[in-house]
């Protein structure tokens, strides 16, 4: 059995189509708010890890700049993951389970406004057969949106009313970038950006940050009156070529859900990755997640989509409804990859 | 003709369509805009006016030129009340000299020295040139003072928020004052 690891601070930016700020200056806000939610002093951190992504950035060992933003000097004991912060939310958890250290700050931050997103991503793929074909993260989102309406999964009337809903949603969130309270049958007069995809179904180009505070059970009891507690966690990861998946089904999310225990009691709201709008649908398929559970109650990753934060930003909002809104259970989600490859989920409770 | 065009010239001459693949070349280039940054935007004004600014730290006193917006010792934020006004003479406490291997892209053929300098009152400056200096004569402790491009000339193009100093467009370089060296034990703890 694990150790009980709980959610103590948490905080982000606001979503930027386009920030003049760098990112260690936008980040350095963002760590100290969270730093002082939980009520830590900034000295007293265990372990720090955060996720990156040097090829948005465009600098080589630009996730070190970042450090500058948590103040490493005496030197600290600290880690990098070159993916979203939820995975090295998921490394400090790991790191907390060895009881020798009680807290932990995670970070993920991302500036996509620089770099042009469709000639970067595809990059990460197989570089013999997909990258050059300049295979982009629309274009596979489309080829699994359309595997998804040929099988008769969805409609793109529910994908029309998906981003509607998430667009209501964010009006009220703070650190969304689009917000708006739209029909959805005039968003289904939009032309295809990519079809079947139109500019709804499409996640925002943006930059922000999130930054969580890890805490052990003990220290996590005399720091907040409100800890958040990650009662399951686990990632999982499909096959990398899309042509060998089944599009209309996402496995790793199955199977980390279930290792999550997401299954093992009702789930009140859910904050998921979707970062485009027909995922929410087969994540909440894949989850189990019933017509009963809040999905998205920040307006999901298409009102904000600072990438290498957004997943961390579920488990802040996941956190947030709990510690701020009542909630007693939480799933949080967080995905790398195209169409959903890999996935990350957690279960969050409160006392 | 260079390896490259005799490689290309190999390849067109000997397809066998029955070899199998053992590589293939795949060119790539990505392009990023950033804008400046506040501070390092009013860093770059400066040097069109030939001023160096900074900020200091209000909690350690530790001069940040180019202004970050923040202290990473103290964790402090900066801001426009902590700028001050640089000296445009200082020390070398520390050099590389950089010998070019011909990779695609590279300009230079001879070696070069890149030095990193102390500011007389506060504030460190990397990656600079000593241009009328030969590179064996480049040695830490040298006292040195500022070339700023003529009026004319003066750009500050080149410089981005990663520039960490070196603004060449503005900055020609440093060139020794003539006075004796400084104590080098003194600054050797100061460069990198």
């Amino acid at each position: 059995m694990a150790n009980d690891i709980a959610i103590v601070g948490y905080a982000q930016s606001p979503s930027w189509r386009e920030t003049d700020l760098t990112e260690p200056q936008f980040l350095f806000p963002v760590i100290s708010e969270a730093i002082e939610r939980a009520g830590v002093e900034r000295r007293e951190i265990g372990f720090t890890c955060a996720g990156s992504c040097d090829y948005l950035s465009g600098q080589t060992f630009a996730f070190v700049m970042n450090l500058e933003a948590v103040g490493a000097w005496p030197p600290i004991s600290e880690s990098h993951v070159e993916m979203d912060g939820a995975w090295a939310l998921y490394e400090a958890w790991v790191r907390l389970q060895h009881g020798d250290i009680d807290t932990a700050l995670v970070f993920g931050s991302g500036k996509s406004s620089p770099g042009r997103p469709s000639e970067i991503y595809p990059l990460q793929m197989d570089p013999y057969t997909l990258t050059p074909l300049g295979a982009d993260p629309v274009s596979l989102a489309a080829l699994q949106a359309r595997a998804l309406l040929d099988a008769g999964r969805i409609t793109e009337r529910e994908m029309a009313e998906i981003a509607a809903r998430s667009r209501k949603r964010a009006i009220g969130n703070p650190y969304a970038q689009v917000t708006g309270d739209d029909d959805p049958d005039s968003l289904l007069k939009e032309p295809y950006v990519t079809a079947p995809l139109r500019r709804h179904d499409l996640p925002p180009i943006s930059d922000g940050a999130c930054a969580v505070v890890l805490a052990t059970a003990d220290k996590a009891k005399a720091l907040s009156n409100r800890p958040v507690w990650i009662r399951g966690i686990d990632h999982r990861i499909d096959i990398h070529q899309p042509g060998m998946r089944d599009l209309t089904e996402s496995p790793s999310t199955r199977l980390a859900g279930k290792n999550a225990g997401v299954r093992n009691a009702k789930v009140d709201v859910a904050e998921l990755s979707a970062t485009f709008s027909y995922q929410e649908k087969l994540l909440c398929e894949e989850l189990g997640l019933g017509d009963d559970v809040d999905v998205n109650p920040s307006g999901g990753a298409l009102a904000a989509n600072p990438v290498m934060a957004v997943g961390l930003a579920r488990f802040a909002e996941a956190a947030r409804q709990i510690a701020e809104h009542g909630k007693g259970r939480a799933v949080a989600h967080a995905t790398s990859g195209q169409c959903l490859q890999q996935n990350l989920v957690a279960v969050l409770e409160g006392d | 003709m260079t390896d490259a065009k005799q490689d290309d010239a190999k390849q067109d001459e000997a397809v066998d369509p029955n070899a199998p693949v053992v590589g293939m070349d795949y060119f790539m280039q990505l392009e990023y805009q950033e804008q400046l940054c506040p501070v390092v935007r009013e860093f770059a004004d400066a040097l069109m006016e030939k001023r160096l600014i900074g900020h200091k730290c209000p909690r350690c006193g530790l001069v940040y030129t180019p202004p970050r917006g923040y202290c990473p010792i103290c964790t402090v934020q900066t801001t426009k009340a902590d700028e001050i006004e640089l000296t445009t003479r200082g020390i070398v406490t520390n050099y590389t000299v950089v010998t070019p291997v011909q990779y695609y892209g590279q300009e230079a053929t001879e070696p070069f020295a890149k030095v990193s300098l102390q500011l007389d009152g506060g504030g460190n400056l990397s990656l600079q040139d000593m241009p009328n200096v030969p590179v064996g004569q480049v040695h830490p402790g040298m006292r040195v003072e500022v070339i700023w491009a003529p009026d004319a000339e003066r750009n500050v193009d080149d410089i981005t928020n990663r520039s960490w100093g070196s603004a060449e467009g503005a900055i020609r370089g440093w060139k020794p004052t003539g006075e004796p060296d400084a104590p080098i034990d003194e600054y050797s703890d100061k460069g990198f």
